[in-house]
């Protein structure tokens, strides 16, 4: 069972007692979890183990029904409505805090009115105000470092999976955000385009940026994370430094769950979202 | 060349008023469908119902009784109240208005289900990153939704754009001279009611024909960056 970790100066987020049911499924059962400046943290577990939730709950697209989320020492303040049931107390402090929180979606999400120079610059230009011209600058530095300078005026649909994803990535870090958040982000891709998409994560690992990523890549998640967590049905089954936690798994689930991953279970998980539009 | 006797010019004028107050019940329908659509989606059971009975109720009484019913029943309806009441006094609905009002009112019921459908159509995931990105509601829905639903919507407002104006033939019974009327009335005094329906019909085919070549602008506009397959 995690303990609520301590308040530190440089935590960068921090989840105590998460709870979270859908109906009678509790999908996240009393979840702590903190992030420190430059952690990269991995979050592993079997189909719905709740890992995902996990993620969506610390940027509020889920709702907790119990628990606190801290991002850089500021409480997310939650009340309750009049059935009982958990919600923002405060909108405005929630979109405040999800900009400083950059979130990478499995099934990319790209705008696909705009071009990928569009996508990028949208949140900075209309949710920070940051003047039209340097969010232009902004995209184009980091549209380089993920490769994407030949694609500025294409729109999402027109790229490749590994792009719209690469693309997606930058749109995030172009509100310079305290903390990522990956939710599965080459779990929709085609297998020889996830390859592309983990450099650019990685190359972030290597900037020092504070990094959750849930993912199924086992050996990714051993080469680029810090450390590891490992979710079984909604609660913290194990974790530690990734090597150790990966290497020499204590819990018998943790050892199933790797075993059967090495052996193959992914194809079951690719979608089939990127069918046909892979190649250029 | 088709004689008109003089009259070729009380038609075009038809021809003007008819496109005048299709534009107008037609802005008038957007409005109300966007309303209506965001009544339906609404999370509140005040909201459903008030846009669920609109829709319901208007689609199922036929377009020449409410034309009526707005244009002759309740202006009588409100004198005899206010009658009633000790205040007598005359309304007379200027018959455009009355027109512009309840086509634009009827056909707002059709605009509300083209847009509901429109706004499902675009893809959650895409609205969902808009919040993670901290946009609120009201600027996701104004950058990320309308120019989404567009693309959606506009195949079904085009049609009902075509139906509308082709309904406003339905308001001559008002007085009110717009093409129809204009037709009828040539017709009548000259005795060649061929040749008037004849010419009215190509005129609503012009302004048909002219619709389709707009609609498939605004198509390829709102359907940039979709890839055709």
């Amino acid at each position: 069972m995690a303990v609520a970790q301590r308040e530190d100066a440089d935590t960068a987020l921090r989840v105590a007692g998460l709870c979270k049911s859908f109906g009678d499924l509790e999908v996240l059962r009393d979840v702590s979890l903190a992030a420190h400046e430059h952690d990269v943290i991995a979050i592993l577990g079997a189909s719905g183990s709740g890992k995902s939730t996990l993620l969506r709950c610390i940027n509020l697209l889920e709702v907790p029904d119990a628990g606190e989320v801290h991002v850089g020492g500021e409480l997310i303040r939650m009340r309750r409505d009049r059935r009982g049931q958990a919600m923002p107390a405060d909108r405005r402090q929630v979109d405040r805090i999800r900009a400083r929180l950059g979130m990478v979606f499995q099934q990319f999400n790209l705008w696909s009115h705009l071009t990928v120079m569009q996508n990028v610059i949208e949140a900075p230009v209309h949710v920070l105000g940051l003047p039209r011209r340097e969010a232009v600058d902004r995209a184009h530095a980091l549209l380089e470092k993920v490769g994407l300078s030949d694609k500025l005026d294409a729109y999402p649909a027109h790229l490749s999976g590994g792009q719209e994803q690469r693309a997606a990535i930058a749109r995030a870090l172009a509100m310079e955000p305290a903390v990522m958040l990956f939710d599965e982000p080459t779990s929709a891709l085609d297998p020889e385009l996830v390859g592309e998409v983990l450099k650019v994560i990685r190359d972030l690992a290597e900037e020092g940026r504070t990094m959750l990523i849930v993912t199924h890549e086992v050996g990714f998640a051993r080469d680029v994370s810090s450390r590891t967590v490992f979710l079984h049905e909604g609660r913290i089954e194990e974790e530690g430094a990734s090597r150790a936690v990966l290497d020499a798994p204590r819990s018998p689930r943790l050892k199933r769950f790797l075993s059967g991953e090495r052996y193959g279970t992914l194809p079951l998980d690719q979608s089939s979202h990127n069918e046909g539009r892979s190649g250029p | 060349m088709l004689d008109l006797r003089g009259y070729g010019w009380m038609l075009w004028q038809g021809l003007e008023l008819t496109i005048l107050v299709g534009l107008g019940a037609m802005a008038l329908a957007l409005v109300l469908g966007l309303i209506g659509a965001w009544g339906k989606l609404s999370r509140a059971r005040a909201g459903r119902w008030a846009a669920g009975t609109y829709t319901t109720v208007i689609r199922g009484v036929p377009e020449l009784l409410l034309i009526l019913l707005v244009y002759y029943g309740v202006p009588t309806l409100i004198q005899d109240i206010a009658e009633g009441a000790g205040y007598p006094f005359i309304i007379d609905i200027n018959p455009f208005v009355a027109g512009v009002i309840t086509i634009g009112f009827i056909y707002g019921a059709f605009a509300t289900e083209v847009f509901r459908g429109a706004f499902l159509a675009v893809p959650r995931g895409q609205i969902e990153a808009a919040r993670a990105h901290g946009m609120g509601r009201a600027l996701t829905f104004r950058r990320i939704v309308m120019p989404q639903m567009w693309r959606f919507a506009l195949p079904g407002l085009g049609n009902v754009w075509m139906v509308l104006i082709k309904a406003t033939a339905l308001i001559s019974v008002i007085q009110l001279e717009e093409l129809m009327r204009s037709a009828d009335i040539a017709a009548r005094a000259t005795k060649l009611p061929f040749t008037f329906f004849f010419v009215a019909s190509l005129f609503y085919l012009g302004i048909t024909i002219v619709s389709m070549v707009v609609q498939r602008r605004a198509e390829v506009w709102a359907n940039r960056g979709v890839r055709r397959a």
